[in-house]
């Protein structure tokens, strides 16, 4: 390769061929980073996701913050630390979501025809918008996760709450108390209903009601900011670009 | 730099940078693909698919699984040998130009790459566990299994392997050795595929359509994090990108 010669016949060109690298990237990226977190967060929270009768107030809260806060660590360990862009969580967020309402829309109803109210995934977004605003504006891996982590478990139920409140309203249905979500689990029965596999919630706070959801928030938040430690160093070994001797395989 | 009349008569004459119609061209193929594919599951799935010792079920669902297998293996045998045969063998000797240009082939390989992730790995997967809600498998072949672990994950295998392939044997940005995140995020989802052995073997001792969480499905969520390999490859690409465009940029 002489380095006299030059890649592009002129500035403009240049500019053009950039931009252009910019959306395949970003394309690329997106849809290969939503592939590995569905799966991811599928297979580790996805029933609580799935069915309205399993989003209660306690593992639902607890669970699916904890597992959703993974990737978007990972990928803002290469995002902002290489190219100080402010949009790995919300990126990551955002294919995720692609891929759940694609697939509760046309395959849980257009399949196996689970109506799309009983189906719909969970509201992540709010935590999200704030880890990348935070670390924008602290630039400080310690900030994000210890600040940025707690409010990421914090905010999913007040999140989620303008969607799920009209499903939690109590009904009575054949002299049984229950939520309205309970009523759609029971009119859609499947392998996973919660009650034949006993996954419903109990204990103790239920019985007195009020604070069962702040306390597994508060929980959540807490194993958040371990995770999205450990996961901004899972993103920073996946960023490397380190090649191995052939030789060696 | 000034564009000269003879680098414009070449413009006019050499192939473009990026060849739009093969991407365009590519994409296409996987979303008109898939998409007569799901319509396949949706007409035979509930009319053919719910009785693996239904006669039906033979001719539906068992003689796709055996033609997509020999095609596959054939895909993969023609695909990958070609883009071996025909490497190039002097390709630290490639103009800058030629270089970018197949940066841009290269390119469109990631994005049919990202095409075939998202099926696999989204779109199909996710879709075996409303399947797998509503009806009890009596096989490991159930028309989700069919279509998910035995069309989706190798068609994002071989795409993968060509993506790799391609890049190694025409770039010399991975002429230094292996990439070692290009082999986590094309071998990490490969290992996709042999854990069905553990899945599968998992189902049938135990009824596991309860808990779409259950850790018998760890296995694919490890290999699914090896899809953030992608982050590895961008850098790689960024490096070598902009050290054909930095003077011209500056």
């Amino acid at each position: 390769m002489s380095a006299s010669q030059s890649a592009v016949r002129s500035r403009a060109e240049a500019v053009k061929v950039s931009r252009t690298f910019d959306w395949l990237i970003l394309f690329t990226l997106f849809f290969v980073v939503l592939g590995g977190y569905h799966i991811h967060y599928m297979l580790t929270g996805g029933d609580w996701d799935f069915w309205t009768d399993w989003k209660d107030r306690r593992l639902w809260v607890t669970v699916a913050p904890i597992v959703s806060i993974t990737f978007p660590a990972a990928v803002q360990a290469c995002l902002w630390y290489r190219y100080r862009l402010p949009f790995g969580a919300v990126v990551c967020i955002l294919g995720l979501l692609l891929g759940e309402w694609v697939n509760r829309y046309l395959n849980f109803w257009g399949w196996t025809y689970f109506p799309v109210n009983f189906c719909f995934p969970s509201n992540l977004m709010p935590g999200a918008i704030v880890l990348d605003v935070i670390l924008m504006l602290s630039g400080s891996l310690t900030v994000t996760a210890v600040v940025g982590g707690l409010a990421y478990g914090l905010l999913f139920y007040p999140g989620n709450w303008p969607v799920i409140a009209p499903l939690h309203v109590p009904v009575e249905y054949n002299g049984m108390m229950m939520t309205l979500a309970d009523l759609q689990g029971y009119h859609y029965v499947r392998t996973g209903t919660p009650e034949y596999i006993r996954m419903v919630e109990k204990g103790t706070l239920r019985t007195f009601g009020k604070d069962v959801a702040p306390v597994s928030a508060f929980f959540s938040g807490f194993v958040s900011i371990i995770i999205y430690f450990l996961w901004h160093f899972f993103g920073k070994w996946f960023a490397q670009t380190t090649f191995v001797n052939s030789e060696n395989f | 730099m000034a564009a000269t009349t003879e680098s414009v008569k070449a413009d006019a004459a050499e192939k473009p940078l990026l060849n739009v119609r093969n991407l365009v061209l590519g994409s296409l193929v996987y979303i008109i693909f898939y998409g007569w594919v799901r319509w396949y599951e949706g007409v035979y799935g509930w009319s053919a698919g719910l009785d693996s010792f239904a006669p039906e079920f033979e001719t539906y669902w068992m003689n796709f699984l055996y033609i997509e297998f020999v095609l596959e293996v054939c895909t993969a045998g023609i695909l990958w040998g070609y883009i071996w045969k025909s490497r190039d063998r002097k390709v630290m000797s490639i103009t800058p130009r030629e270089e970018l240009r197949r940066h841009f082939t290269h390119w469109t390989w990631l994005v049919c790459y990202a095409w075939a992730i998202y099926y696999g790995a989204s779109y199909f997967t996710e879709q075996d566990g409303t399947w797998h809600q509503t009806i009890v498998r009596d096989t490991d072949f159930t028309p989700s299994h069919i279509i998910e672990f035995y069309l989706s994950y190798p068609i994002y295998i071989i795409t993968g392997g060509a993506s790799f392939l391609y890049a190694r044997t025409r770039l010399p940005a991975y002429q230094q050795g292996l990439s070692l995140m290009y082999l986590v995020s094309v071998v990490g989802p490969f290992m996709i595929l042999p854990n069905v052995g553990l899945n599968e073997w998992g189902h049938t001792f135990w009824f596991m359509e309860e808990l779409f969480v259950a850790p018998l499905h760890y296995g694919f969520v490890f290999f699914g994090w090896a899809a953030l390999g992608v982050l590895g490859v961008v850098n790689i690409e960024v490096q070598a990108i902009s050290k054909l465009l930095k003077k011209d940029l500056a």
